[in-house]
């Protein structure tokens, strides 16, 4: 006869946080979604049968992508903020890196109209154009999305709905603006400097 | 269960468990964005509702979640209990470790080999430089023999020029004589567990063998016209030599236990209970002292 | 104690059950409101089961129409309709959400948790998916395509380009069907991340990833392929989109831009997606074959490697669908080998399941009949998947109907077996019923013999060099006996899947009572009520081994002792 041990297990039970896989997983699948974008793109560079090509009509967003860049470092200031428990501090990086983000996406605004009305480029007019808007625009959706993100989160911020127990979610959600980033290093690579 | 019994171990008692409230608001979501989607190959105004719906869903589930998941509490009773068998309780055969012991219980490890090859390899130069000197007045005419199989053309190549310097024929020379040292020291070591006893005495007699035979029927391919000048007397002599000493070296390694007495469930790290030992600490503590068989 | 729950946590549970008094409509809202991650898999199985039935009904149509030479029974417009919609509705609507609904069902229950780890994200999936197979079915009333208003998708459920532009395919046919697996995809991608959370995130004490069921690993390889699976997918649906709407050039070759490139994005989906369904059922049989075989399953630190090797490898094999295109002789060689290397793997499992059968003490029910079919099914399957890798032999039978029989081996042959005998497996748990034996003995012999009937023939048709998808053939071809003898097999198969449907109805209404276990398994569902409450487990479990209930019930002998 011998009974069913109850006893407490002694040693600790850890186990990832939901939120983080999760996170992970979708920064997994978007990334299969932008390969398949970065790959239409080089496999098309120079396809195109007509006008205009990139080296005619692209210019070096370099002001653009330091200020993206740069808003990972301030996100990142801004999680160590939360995790020390310091809301000012947090919500200042916080603020600072949808202003870079914002000067991105109004940069990126910027050159899309050049393109358009100055270049007569569209999504349209060649295999480049339906690449570039394809790939730039998908990018640019997601930066758009983070910063709807961002800015709810700095909103509820201010208004003192987010405190510092709320430190792991922030630092999910920022994962996924370092993502956004991450890609843009890809994309600018593929398009400004293999592909001009 | 049918040959277990559960005793009460305490009186019931309630709790209270925690579960996500039911909610619509994924569903108005998920119709907002197939509407999205529809209005593409409908009309425009199937978008715009769409559109509105993902918005209100948006906002309903954001509220849903935030600042508190809603929940609903459901109330269970639990009634704690111990369990106990009432099969018959028998011993198992203890299997000892000599149980069925396939030969060898232990032997050496297969890197004893390639160490008793580098060894072997080192001391090996010594006998074939005195043989250069000795028969041909030159330390680089066995050294030549064995470079100069992969350099150069040698149909009508004189004694003279074997005797004499050429440092490509020395690095050529090394490489071979390193390569094959390792090779033979390999397969003399993956050799070991069918002779693990006396290796300097079968190292002496087997290393050789293997040396000999190994460079024997490579050298005929490979340049006949060095070939058919090996003095193959002088040749077994230091791969004795080589043999010897790679014993040596194997001899003072440790031994190791063979797995074959294992099943070869175990042996693939495939736990396979009922066919292996049981693992008395695995598991959590449990079992009294009285209770235990 | 037939009734009572397993002490799982060394406490049984014994809260008196709520008698349910709503009615219909507040039955109703609650089943859409939902979240519970049981009820959610019910939905799944029950909608995949129904579009199950439609596809089938499509096949059969497809089987008549090809039964004789110059058949008119269907229109050559509807049997492009057909086809398309058979292929898209059985990976999509079927195969997809079947196995949603049984890792939704089981993963939480199986690890010893309440629910998954996102309950909301999980219903938001369910509906997109749902929502998008209604939406790809509209297109029968509401498209409009070449041939006028009705007009459902009609390019193949692979949807080759150009025929899929503009040019080829006006109308909204085609949008149909990019728009609404787009949707679908969605769904798809959020329940794949919910499984890979919960499976990593909630798993009771105890549970480490090596004792998890190898259902459960099963699914969380298969969530992870899919994510990097069904995204390209969309993704390439998207640029169909633009080009459609937008007027892009991704696939417009006119403007420089590639057909085979689609065909490309489109494999790089398609043949992981194999994988996708295939590996739920090795998972179901991995359940199923050692509790009917009574033994442990053998060999399970191989088969949670082998399942994650052949999520690497297939990965890398997706042109072998292209062999024919033409490709350099490096692309058809490393194609060749790592579609050859996919047998590696497979062949381990294989072994791994019948050592788990040998010695073993087998019992003959219905779940088991239908693993063993899988068995001997999957591994004729495999070999017929080994003779198409080879490039020159692919060149002859490509697109002939001995593709079509080696890839129905495949999903009928073994996921549609695994999938019948998941569901006589955990129909008791989920309903609290049996499933009738009488009437499950039928339904596998039936659908074993007409799947053989269908499915070995036109092996014979397709080395006769009848290409897939064509509407009707002439007389002197020498098909037309064998398409005859492949129709009938259909009609044996449809008739066995109407007894299992009637099964399921009737056994739901007048099958025996199940009890908590009545397979005397070894998983932790068994250890709740059939069917489980809305919290599964009254206390949280703990578990010490690979198999609880096994622990559980031979305390003089458990498991843990012989786990390292």
């Amino acid at each position: 006869m011998s009974a069913i041990p109850v006893s407490p297990i002694a040693v600790p039970w850890h186990l990832p946080s939901r939120g983080r896989v999760a996170m992970l997983s979708l920064i997994t699948g978007e990334s299969a979604i932008f390969t398949i974008f970065v790959v239409a793109y080089i496999y098309y560079i120079g396809k195109s049968l007509w006008g205009p090509t990139p080296q005619q009509v692209l210019d070096i967003p370099i002001f653009n992508t330091i200020c993206l860049l740069s808003s990972s470092v301030t996100i990142w200031l801004a999680e160590r903020e939360i995790d020390r428990g310091k809301m000012r501090g947090f919500a200042a990086w916080w603020a600072l890196t949808i202003a870079l983000g914002a000067i991105f996406i109004v940069g990126t605004g910027i050159e899309w109209h050049k393109l358009i009305y100055a270049d007569g480029l569209t999504i349209r007019t060649n295999l480049f154009g339906t690449t570039f808007y394809s790939l730039v625009g998908l990018h640019a959706t997601h930066v758009v999305v983070g910063l709807i993100g961002l800015s709810l989160i700095l909103l509820f911020t201010l208004t003192g709905h987010v405190r510092e127990e709320h430190s792991e979610r922030i630092q999910v959600f920022a994962l996924y603006w370092h993502f956004v980033d991450a890609v843009w290093v890809v994309v600018f690579t593929v398009v400004y400097i293999v592909g001009r | 269960m049918t040959e277990t019994t559960q005793h009460k171990a305490g009186p019931a008692h309630s709790e209270t468990i925690h579960l996500p409230a039911p909610t619509a608001w994924p569903i108005v979501l998920a119709l907002g964005c197939a509407l999205a989607a529809a209005g593409l190959v409908t009309s425009l105004w199937v978008t715009a509702f769409g559109a509105v719906l993902m918005v209100s869903g948006c906002v309903g589930w954001f509220r849903q979640v935030l600042p508190h998941e809603a929940h609903e509490d459901v109330p269970v009773v639990v009634q704690p209990v111990t369990i106990t068998t009432t099969r018959r309780v028998v011993r198992r055969l203890e299997i000892g470790p000599e149980h069925r012991a396939h030969l060898p219980v232990e032997t050496y490890p297969v890197t004893s080999g390639i160490k008793g090859g580098i060894a072997g390899g080192i001391a090996m130069i010594f006998p074939a430089l005195a043989y250069g000197l000795i028969a041909q007045h030159s330390i680089w005419y066995p050294v030549n023999l064995l470079g100069g199989a992969g350099v150069g053309p040698s149909a009508h190549i004189t004694t003279a020029e074997i005797a004499a310097f050429h440092w490509s024929w020395l690095v050529v020379a090394i490489v071979i004589h390193t390569v094959t040292c390792l090779l033979v020291g390999l397969l003399y070591g993956a050799m070991l567990p069918m002779l693990p006893t006396r290796p300097v005495l079968l190292g002496g007699i087997l290393a050789p063998l293997l040396w000999t035979g190994l460079l024997h029927s490579a050298m005929g391919v490979i340049n006949p016209a060095l070939d058919a000048r090996i003095q193959w007397g002088w040749f077994v002599v230091s791969q004795v030599f080589f043999g010897v000493v790679a014993g040596l070296v194997v001899a003072r390694e440790g031994k190791i236990k063979t797995s074959r007495g294992l099943p070869f469930f175990a042996r693939m790290g495939i736990e396979a209970p009922g066919l292996m030992e049981s693992n008395p600490n695995a598991g959590p503590p449990e079992y009294s002292d009285e209770e235990k068989h | 104690m037939a009734d009572q729950t397993l002490p799982i946590a060394g406490t049984v549970d014994v809260t008196p059950p709520r008698r349910s008094t709503a009615m219909l409509l507040e039955w109703l809202h609650g089943w859409v409101v939902t979240v519970d991650h049981k009820r959610l898999g019910i939905l799944y199985l029950v909608y995949g089961i129904f579009f199950l039935l439609v596809a089938g009904a499509e096949a059969i149509a497809i089987r008549i129409q090809l039964a004789w030479p110059g058949m008119h029974f269907l229109s050559p417009e509807l049997y492009n309709e057909m086809f398309t919609m058979h292929g898209t509705t059985m990976v999509f609507l079927v195969g997809m959400t079947i196995i949603f609904g049984f890792a939704n069902y089981l993963v939480p229950l199986m690890i010893g948790a309440r629910d998954m780890a996102f309950p909301r994200l999980n219903a938001f999936s369910f509906w997109m998916t749902a929502f998008g197979g209604l939406l790809i079915y509209y297109s029968f009333i509401g498209g409009f395509g070449l041939y006028g208003m009705g007009a459902a998708p009609d390019v193949g459920w692979w949807a080759y380009a150009p025929l899929t532009a503009k040019a080829f395919s006006p109308g909204h046919a085609t949008d149909y069907w990019a728009l609404a697996l787009i949707v679908a995809g969605f769904g798809t991608l959020g329940t794949a991340i919910n499984v890979i959370a919960t499976t990593l995130s909630m798993r009771c004490r105890g549970m480490t990833l090596l004792r998890m069921p190898l259902f459960v690993w099963l699914m969380l390889v298969t969530s992870g392929l899919t994510l990097i699976t069904i995204t390209p997918l969309t993704a390439a649906q998207i640029m169909l989109v633009i080009d459609r709407y937008l007027g892009g050039h991704f696939f417009d070759t006119q403007a420089g831009g590639s057909a085979v490139v689609w065909m490309h994005f489109f494999w790089i989906f398609g043949h992981p997606e194999v994988y996708v369904l295939v590996m739920p059922a090795f998972g179901i049989a991995s359940e199923i074959i050692p509790v009917f075989s009574r033994k442990a399953i053998f060999g399970y630190p191989a088969m949670v490697a082998a399942s994650v090797g052949i999520a690497f490898v297939s990965l890398g094999v997706w042109a072998h669908h292209m062999f024919t295109v033409g490709m350099t002789s490096v692309g058809n060689a490393f194609f060749v080998l790592s579609t050859m290397l996919v047998g590696i793997p497979t062949g381990i499992k294989i072994f791994n399941w019948v050592a788990t059968i040998w010695g073993g003490k087998i019992r003959f029910a219905t779940p088991m009949l239908f693993c063993l079919g899988f068995l001997f099914q999957f591994l004729i399957a495999g070999l017929t998947g080994i003779m198409l890798s080879v490039a020159p032999w692919n060149w002859q039978l490509h697109n002939s109907y001995f593709v079509i029989a080696h890839f129905h081996y495949v999903l009928v042959g073994a996921i549609v077996f695994n999938v019948f005998a998941g569901i006589y497996y955990w129909y008791p748990k989920v309903t609290g019923r049996m499933l009738s034996e009488t009437l499950g003995k039928w339904h596998f012999w039936l659908f074993f013999i007409g799947f053989h009937v269908t499915f070995d023939t036109m092996h014979f048709v397709g080395f006769l060099g009848m290409p897939r998808s064509i509407y009707t053939y002439e007389p002197d071809r020498g098909w037309n006996h064998l398409n005859f003898i492949i129709s009938m097999g259909g009609m044996i198969q449809a008739i066995a899947v109407l007894i299992f449907a009637w099964n399921l109805v009737h056994s739901y209404l007048k099958g025996k009572k199940a009890g908590n276990d009545p397979w005397d398994a070894w998983t932790l569902e068994w250890a709740v009520p059939s069917p489980p409450p809305v919290y599964n487990f009254a206390a949280d479990p703990v578990v010490h081994s690979r198999r609880p209930l096994w622990d559980l019930k031979h305390p003089e002998d458990p498991d843990w002792k012989y786990e390292a």
